[in-house]
């Protein structure tokens, strides 16, 4: 059997060292290593050629990654649940109806002339937006997670996720899967630039707009959401402005708004007149902030830092982080070269480095498929749900200040959903499995009710309608304008009927090939070159030794070769326990 | 190789004795057959630390708008800054002549009149954040304008228990643990769905599980950190799965009690826990903007839920042992906002809520025509007294030493 280069991680002396590490401190392990961290990790053969490429030439491969072509990128194919009567769309049920009410129609939906409920289309059709962004977005982010795992360039997709939790916006607020897309894409295509020119973009993206109620912020009425978020949040941080800053800040932004997917400056409603913001005055607009903003030290060593702590490692010292600010402000906030600066360094290398990031759930998933060289996320277990389950919503961020990430990523509970997830992927549930973007929720009970035939009072009772007398059913049926449990069910019901089915199929890949390729003959070896694919970081002599009696009980022997014909499960559930160590969560 | 005899869960006897010893009234059984109710009202004073005495913190995280939570109707200068989104005094509950009570907070309305809710006004602390992260991090640590490694019920479970010993002393329902728990000895036990708090193996997979987290030298910090949740999570799922699938309050179906149901759950099987933190979630307390809708909606879902963890509390037999206190980061400025909401201001209302609460309205209300920082509220009660208050006067422990300094309390626990 090829002996393998084992783990490698340099002197504890290259902590927060930038000098590039020398040609001979670069082995296999270090290219490994260095795509776990700059994107999501790779097969054996992925690492080896990055490894054949010397350092200088494998960071250059995955920093400047624009002439590399990307074959396996798709658009978005999209169910076409959007139309124009949708444009404008009421922040709540009450202004949908309440617009019904005055015009006698809301979002392209005409009031009844006549008969009970007469306002039941005009709610069904908020409810069916509702349910179909939502559902459109469940496949935006399963669709995304895909170019993670398909991409040429894992740098960019890396930055790009990078970029989302970053300028979080969620579409629970945002209501509109196409402002997500139109962000998936600026987060694409600036993953790698310039961040003062991605930062003017996102305050210019209709999903950013909204999400931080720029259409309120207007002259004479200022709406600090977004002048607040963006120092605190997206720039400098906490404690390097004054309240006066944020209120002059909101003043320059003023006037900023959306049409539908497009970016728009009110003359009229911008605040033209003179402000004062950190030390400058003049009479400035958003854009002029902006540049203000990224003129202040404290900007670069921010940035630089948010960088460094979602690639590399959670804890980072202030002289490291001064000195990475400096990279970043030396090339006028373009991230190439300080991604550069970082996968060359000492420190990047060092002892600290390694095993120093917990992975984020849409990370662990990612890079599942490429350890496992699967060519896509499967469908069965649901990537949303999968991901969910270990506390990462994609598109969904908790909060403007996005996911917490680090430790934050570990509780008792958390832990145990990412060895599950693992076992789903591994050995899935194809029978058992059932499509929970065709399941109403706790809707489903309504559902069934009405299919039962009995009307809307008694469908929607808290009790069980067939425990009833048909007199106390019969009561249950009032007049009333519309009924808003009803409209959440056949939502949801519109928008299934147009929505593209995603496909169920399990993940692709075969472990018995893997394991016979690699030259192992035991179950320990077997066990071994399992443990060296998928760990960055050495499991316990206890767990090893645990795994190879569990793979030797259930094989019946412990002979690779005599169990060739049947040990593909055997293998799949040692790959689960491996996924379910502490040293897995963390690269 | 190990071999240890399992019960069908996969946890060994070793480790089901050692949660017995640590307070814990019933095995892990988890899936076959009931569980039984061990721990007596004598044994569970034997094993708590001081008493049974537990508290709750629900935080609404979001920033509440308390001028329209407990609404100053007597105050006309509230309809002034007010124009459009004060509440009508026809709508509201009524306190007092000044004072009402949101119409959709029937459920605590109740409770206060039954003597049972301490509403303090004006809390907050002085040089405030606007920031709700910044704002929150300060109450979490109870740090202002400074901060704190460990959150403030974390250092309150090193009061209790210095050693460290007493498994289980800090539960945390969130999806990720919230800083106020964080603390130096205690591994606070933190989840959000019992139903998913359980490891999914196959039965010859089980031995391995045993030593996923065997010794080992950490590479670092980080893993350091995963070696000792991998540890925990075995033990704390199994007990959490038992108590919530024994707990009765799921038969109800008029129980809304939004996270609080876990609480419950937990406190019905008689848990170690003392110190309970909820952090509210899918918070519509942000109100910026048309904020009448969802602070209604909010309002009322939270007032039910703590009507019903109350009436859950008296049905268990456990309502004479358990306070709650409900907070928010910030409250609001004072004019509304030509968005018809508020954005983000200073001081807030409190509640302390019990049989044990001496119920009634506690600090001073903060002028609405003396404003300060730009239209907000002056801060009259420092939130570390409101903690002070919790510390020493309800769980017994030293608030000083917790705080870092002396707070005078505020006295509203009966004798």
């Amino acid at each position: 059997m090829a002996t393998r280069v084992g783990w490698s991680p340099g002197p504890a002396a290259w902590k927060d060292d930038l000098t590039p590490i020398g040609a001979a401190d670069w082995n296999y392990d270090r290219a490994a290593h260095l795509l776990c961290h700059a994107g999501f990790g790779g097969t054996p053969a992925e690492i080896e050629a990055l490894a054949g490429a010397g350092l200088e030439g494998a960071v250059r491969s995955l920093v400047h990654y624009e002439r590399i072509a990307n074959p396996r990128m798709q658009p978005f194919v999209e169910s076409g649940l959007w139309d124009a009567t949708l444009d404008k769309f009421p922040e709540s049920r009450p202004e949908a109806t309440d617009r019904a009410a005055k015009g006698g129609r809301s979002m392209g939906v005409d009031v009844k002339p006549g008969g009970n409920r007469p306002v039941q289309p005009v709610s069904d059709r908020f409810f069916y937006w509702l349910r179909a962004t939502m559902l459109e977005t469940r496949r935006l982010g399963y669709w995304w997670a895909n170019r993670m795992v398909q991409t040429a360039h894992p740098v960019e997709q890396k930055m790009a996720l990078l970029w989302h939790g970053h300028f979080a916006t969620h579409e629970n607020k945002v209501r509109d899967y196409r402002k997500m897309m139109q962000q998936i894409d600026l987060f694409e295509r600036g993953a790698t630039g310039n961040i003062r020119a991605l930062t003017i973009q996102v305050a210019q993206n209709p999903a950013m707009l909204y999400f931080l109620d720029a259409q309120y912020n207007v002259k004479g009425a200022p709406n600090e959401n977004f002048a607040r978020e963006v120092m605190e949040l997206f720039t400098m941080g906490v404690g390097n402005y004054s309240e006066k800053d944020v209120r002059e800040c909101a003043r320059a932004f003023t006037g900023w708004y959306f049409d539908d997917l497009s970016f728009k400056a009110d003359p009229d409603k911008h605040d033209g007149g003179e402000k004062t913001f950190l030390g400058r005055t003049g009479n400035f607009d958003g854009v002029d902030v902006l540049k203000i903003i990224f003129e202040q030290p404290v900007t670069a060593e921010y940035l630089a830092g948010k960088i460094y702590r979602f690639l590399v490692r959670d804890e980072l010292s202030p002289d490291l982080r001064r000195k990475l600010g400096a990279v970043l402000r030396d090339h006028d906030y373009e991230v190439r070269p300080l991604l550069t600066a970082i996968f060359s360094s000492r420190d990047f290398y060092s002892q600290a480095s390694y095993g120093g990031h917990i992975k984020s759930p849409v990370e662990h998933l990612v890079a599942m498929m490429k350890h496992l060289g699967a060519g896509a996320i499967p469908g069965v277990p649901d990537f949303n749900q999968a991901t969910i389950a270990m506390g990462q919503h994609l598109l969904n961020p908790p909060s403007v200040a996005g996911w917490a990430g680090g430790k934050a990523w570990i509780t008792p509970g958390l832990l145990i959903a990412r060895g599950n997830v693992a076992r789903e992927v591994l050995i899935p549930d194809m029978t058992g499995f059932r499509d929970w973007n065709f399941m109403a929720g706790s809707d489903d009970v309504l559902g069934r009710r009405l299919r039962e035939g009995y009307d809307i009072g008694a469908a929607t009772a808290v009790n069980d309608p067939s425990k009833m007398s048909t007199f106390d059913r019969v009561a249950l049926e009032r007049d009333e304008q519309f009924n808003t449990r009803i409209s959440g069910y056949i939502g949801w019901q519109q928008a299934a009927r147009k929505l593209i089915p995603t496909p169920r199929q399990a993940a692709s890949f075969e472990l018995t090939g893997m394991v016979l390729d690699s030259g192992a003959r035991t179950t320990a070896e077997a066990v071994d070159y399992l443990l060296w694919r998928l760990l960055r970081v050495p499991a316990a002599t206890a767990t090893r030794d645990a795994l190879v009696a569990f793979l030797t009980r259930e094989l019946g022997t412990d002979s690779v070769e005599r169990a060739r014909t049947y040990m593909e499960d055997g293998l799949r559930m040692t790959a689960h326990l491996i996924m379910s160590t502490p040293e897995y969560q963390i690269v | 190789m190990t071999t240890r005899a399992l019960n069908s869960s996969g946890v060994s006897r070793r480790d089901m004795m050692r949660i017995g010893a640590g307070g814990l009234g019933f095995g892990l059984f988890g899936g076959i057959g009931p569980v039984p109710r061990v721990l007596s009202q004598a044994s569970r004073a034997a094993t708590a630390t001081t008493s049974g005495r537990i508290l709750v913190v629900f935080e609404w995280f979001g920033g509440n708008d308390g001028l329209n939570t407990i609404v100053p109707y007597g105050d006309p200068a509230y309809y002034k800054h007010r124009p459009t989104i004060g509440l009508k005094e026809k709508d509201l509950l009524k306190i007092d002549a000044r004072l009402g009570w949101h119409k959709s907070m029937r459920g605590m309305q109740q409770l206060y009149d039954e003597g049972k809710v301490a509403i303090v006004q004006g809390v907050g602390y002085d040089q405030p954040s606007f920031s709700h992260f910044t704002s929150a991090s300060f109450w979490h640590t109870a740090a202002p304008n400074s901060g704190n490694e460990f959150g403030w019920i974390g250092r309150t479970a090193a009061a209790l228990d210095p050693a460290g010993a007493h498994e289980n002393l800090i539960v945390n329902i969130s999806d990720s643990q919230t800083l106020a728990v964080k603390a130096e000895k205690h591994v606070p036990l933190v989840f959000i769905d019992p139903m998913r708090f359980e490891r999914g193996v196959f039965a010859q997979e089980k031995s391995v599980l045993e030593v996923l987290a065997a010794q080992h030298t950490p590479a670092g910090d980080a893993h350091k950190y995963v070696l000792e949740v991998t540890r925990s999570a075995a033990q704390a799922s199994a007990v959490v799965r038992a108590a919530w699938s024994q707990y009765k309050g799921k038969e109800n179906p008029d129980l809304r009690l939004l996270d609080l149901d876990k609480v419950a759950a937990l406190i019905e099987a008689d848990f170690p826990t003392r110190l309970y933190y909820v952090p509210l979630r899918n918070s519509l307390f942000d109100t910026h903007v048309n904020q009448a809708a969802p602070h209604d909606r909010q309002l009322e879902y939270c007032s039910d839920a703590i009507a019903g963890f109350f009436q859950e509390m008296e049905r268990i037999g456990r309502a004479d042992d358990v306070v709650m206190y409900v907070y928010s980061e910030f409250g609001r400025r004072v004019p509304e906002n030509t968005s018809l909401g508020t954005d983000h201001g200073t001081a807030q209302v409190n509640f302390v809520i019990g049989n044990a609460v001496k119920g009634g309205l506690y600090g001073t209300p903060p002028s609405l025509t003396n404003l300060v920082l730009g239209d907000n509220l002056e801060t009259t009660v420092d939130f570390r007294r409101v903690y002070a208050t919790l510390i020493d006067g309800w769980l017994g422990a030293d608030a000083a030493k917790v705080l870092g300094q002396a707070f005078p309390t505020i006295g509203m626990f009966r004798a």
